[in-house]
């Protein structure tokens, strides 16, 4: 009796802390909290407790409140296991990363997909193959490309916990000024760039496309026209290779007809910002940019649509993070039993419902949340056949020499060849090659 | 044992009793941490795996890094070419302004002092918006540069943010050494026949030898270690036209996906040497005329 009264209490200080996260904003939680309500039974008094200490960035209170209210569900079912969420404020990865040095590390964490080569490479995480059988837990049941990004040497080291990739998002109005007939997923490059020329009005700041030099966007242009950016093993770049170059002439073409802009162009830091004001006609951004609308610009009338398709076909980045194991962890079964409780297809749908971030289970692409919201369904498809956003162990340099390659044609107007060349030499002095 | 020998060990030994607090936090966190990051600098260190000694390279491999002797070094000298003489001279003609008995004297030195009690990293973001495309000094002047966006100018708008924001801390240090220097100075420098321009040049300026040297000197430090702006700002960008010293270090150090902390460690005492190097210079250049 007494459980029940504290469930009720807790599930109380849950809702009241959704409902207080949300009260100056105007933004629709659709946070399951009567299921909780359910969750009634006799629970046997646990003899030892065992702590798992969790932690992750905080991107939002709803985010937190979410996962929370999650966690609250596991302790019901597992009362002799405590979890202990401590969400680290400020900079995440140089934390995480003194804490694994330091040997104090949570025993779950969160894994961007972009950090994942250098932990694995240096035998900081626990293989969860074994974990995962013990409690018949598939890789089948994941999205392949997420759930492959985390794989090392044959090994599963983590469980994908949400996804996003781009999508072409389009200003209906802009459209509709046009008079050009709306975005459709079997565009191509050509469509994207007559609609462009067609949108560009430079004298009232309006631009087609927004093509910043941004290292997360560009290379989706890179698998359109057959490219890589790195070789299978990450062990070289391609950046110079001849698809790349030419994808890199077409990306930058948009700024040269003033087609399409820089961000600070318009004088905003992220072009989701232009998109908003209406100063970007299409961008490519991932499903981030839905809150973000629907918050700072509800009046706003915008869709997605798949990337348009290139010279080779569809190419699209998916950017994911994962619940890592520490291999320092004192209670692997225990950690493992919560990450497969909020994996599971029950907790993943609550993540897909809350409309925060897209879920990794594959069973979940019929949903009918997808139905009310074709957006979320257009990134969520983009997945198939996408790539991760990662290059290996020196992925933040190969980033910064695409950039500054990106930057090199747009400020100083060299020749792309030139300026990837440049970048792919002076990448190699970095790896060693 | 004599009994002055006993008197003064017993002196010593007070004085460290009292210092031992100090002395503990102080061999913890000064000693150790400079011992051990010399040793890092002197090692292959990524955090994860156990430091692996490489004796010198480290030093060599940062010496042969076009990102530091291309974007780093000439950067971080020209900061500090720059930003310390304008902010030491602008704020001795401002300290020196507001020692007159001028209307509104307090108002114009709380002005003058309040960027300097304001967050860089608010300081930072107002100028991105002040300095971006279409921003308030774009719209003023009737131009169209993407000040921190473009390699030329991104580095020179980061030398006024910082020279606006420091001025006030600096025009405090000379309004308190001015208002020290006594006025039997002044009359008779007056009794002699000097005017104004004189007074200031053959008096004024000589009695805040002190003072230049101690606010050049922080202000050397300070420009070498330039980082907050910066990396609110523009991340070192655009095409490494903003990249420090002190940014190279946080970039190896943590910015990346493969930490690099003997590359750090060893640009760290690089860094050290060079600021050193430049005050001693500089205290040779300012106290030797002392003399």
């Amino acid at each position: 009796m007494s459980r029940k009264i504290f469930a009720l209490l807790a599930l109380v200080v849950v809702a009241g802390l959704v409902l207080a996260a949300c009260a100056p904003q105007t933004v629709t939680v659709t946070v399951p909290v009567e299921k909780q309500v359910t969750v009634e039974r006799t629970v046997e008094v646990p003899r030892e407790r065992v702590t798992v200490r969790l932690s992750g960035w905080a991107a939002n209170p709803q985010e937190t409140a979410l996962l929370e209210s999650i966690l609250y569900r596991f302790s019901v079912e597992n009362p002799d296991i405590v979890v202990k969420y401590e969400p680290i404020t400020g900079d995440y990865w140089q934390a995480i990363k003194t804490l694994v040095g330091a040997g104090e590390e949570p025993d779950i964490y969160y894994m961007d997909i972009f950090q994942f080569p250098f932990f694995a490479k240096e035998g900081v995480l626990l293989p969860l193959d074994d974990l995962m059988a013990s409690t018949g837990t598939s890789r089948d049941a994941f999205i392949p490309s997420l759930i492959d990004a985390f794989t090392y040497e044959g090994k599963t080291y983590g469980i994908p916990k949400d996804f996003n990739t781009l999508a072409l998002f389009y200003n209906k109005g802009l459209f509709d000024q046009a008079g050009l007939a709306y975005p459709t997923d079997n565009w191509t490059w050509d469509d994207l760039k007559a609609a462009a020329q067609a949108l560009s009005n430079p004298d009232q700041n309006i631009y087609g496309l927004g093509v910043p030099a941004d290292p997360g966007r560009f290379p989706i242009f890179v698998f359109q026209n057959g490219g890589r950016i790195m070789t299978e093993d990450f062990s070289d770049t391609l950046l110079d290779r001849p698809e790349v170059v030419e994808a890199a002439k077409f990306y930058t073409g948009f700024y040269f007809d003033k087609s399409g802009a820089l961000p600070s162009d318009v004088g905003e830091g992220w072009q989701g910002t232009a998109f908003g004001k209406g100063n970007f006609a299409m961008v490519y951004e991932g499903g981030w940019l839905i809150p973000y609308l629907n918050q700072q610009f509800p009046d706003l009338k915008y869709s997605a649509v798949l990337p348009p398709k290139g010279p080779k076909g569809y190419g699209n980045l998916v950017f994911t993070v994962a619940y890592v194991i520490s291999r320092n962890a004192k209670n692997p079964e225990a950690a493992w039993k919560v990450i497969e409780f909020i994996t599971n297809e029950a907790s993943q749908t609550m993540v897909l419902e809350s409309g925060f971030a897209l879920p990794s289970r594959a069973a979940l692409v019929d949903h009918p949340y997808f139905k009310d919201h074709p957006e979320s369904a257009t990134i969520f498809r983009g997945a198939n056949g996408a790539t991760p956003f990662m290059w290996g162990l020196y992925g933040s340099d190969v980033n910064e020499k695409m950039g500054q390659a990106l930057e090199r044609i747009y400020l100083k107007g060299q020749d792309p060849a030139e300026s990837f060349q440049q970048a792919a030499q002076e990448l190699r002095a970095i790896i060693g090659k | 044992m004599s009994a002055s020998l006993r008197r003064k060990l017993s002196e010593w030994l007070t004085a460290y009793i009292f210092l031992a607090p100090w002395i503990f936090i102080f061999s913890i966190f000064v000693v150790f941490s400079i011992g051990w990051a010399f040793y890092l600098s002197f090692t292959d260190y990524n955090l994860f795996s156990p430091p692996k000694w490489v004796g010198l390279s480290q030093y060599i491999r940062v010496l042969r890094d076009k990102e530091f002797y291309q974007y780093a070094l000439p950067n971080t000298l020209k900061y500090v070419a720059i930003v310390v003489p304008t902010q030491t001279v602008l704020s001795l003609i401002i300290a020196f302004a507001l020692d007159q008995k001028i209307r509104l004297r307090r108002f114009f030195r709380t002005a003058f002092y309040v960027p300097s009690v304001t967050s860089s990293v608010v300081i930072s973001l107002i100028f991105i918006w002040l300095f971006s495309k279409i921003g308030i000094v774009n719209q003023i002047f009737n131009m169209k540069v993407d000040w921190l966006n473009n390699p030329t100018y991104a580095l020179p708008t980061i030398m006024m943010v910082n020279i606006w924001s420091t001025i006030g801390t600096m025009m405090l240090i000379f309004l308190a050494a001015l208002q020290d220097i006594p006025v039997a100075l002044y009359e008779a420098a007056e009794v002699d026949g000097a005017n104004r321009f004189q007074i200031f040049r053959y008096v004024t300026v000589p009695a805040l030898r002190p003072a230049i040297f101690f606010v050049v000197t922080m202000g050397v430090i300070g420009c070498f270690q330039v980082f907050d702006q910066i990396y609110v700002m523009t991340a070192g960008g655009p095409l490494g036209a903003t990249t420090t010293i002190a940014y190279l270090i946080y970039k190896w150090a943590f910015g990346s996906t493969n930490i690099r902390m003997g590359l750090a460690a060893a640009v760290s005492f690089i860094l050290a040497l060079m600021i050193l190097v430049v005050v001693l210079i500089q205290r040779r250049f300012i106290e030797s005329r002392e003399e």
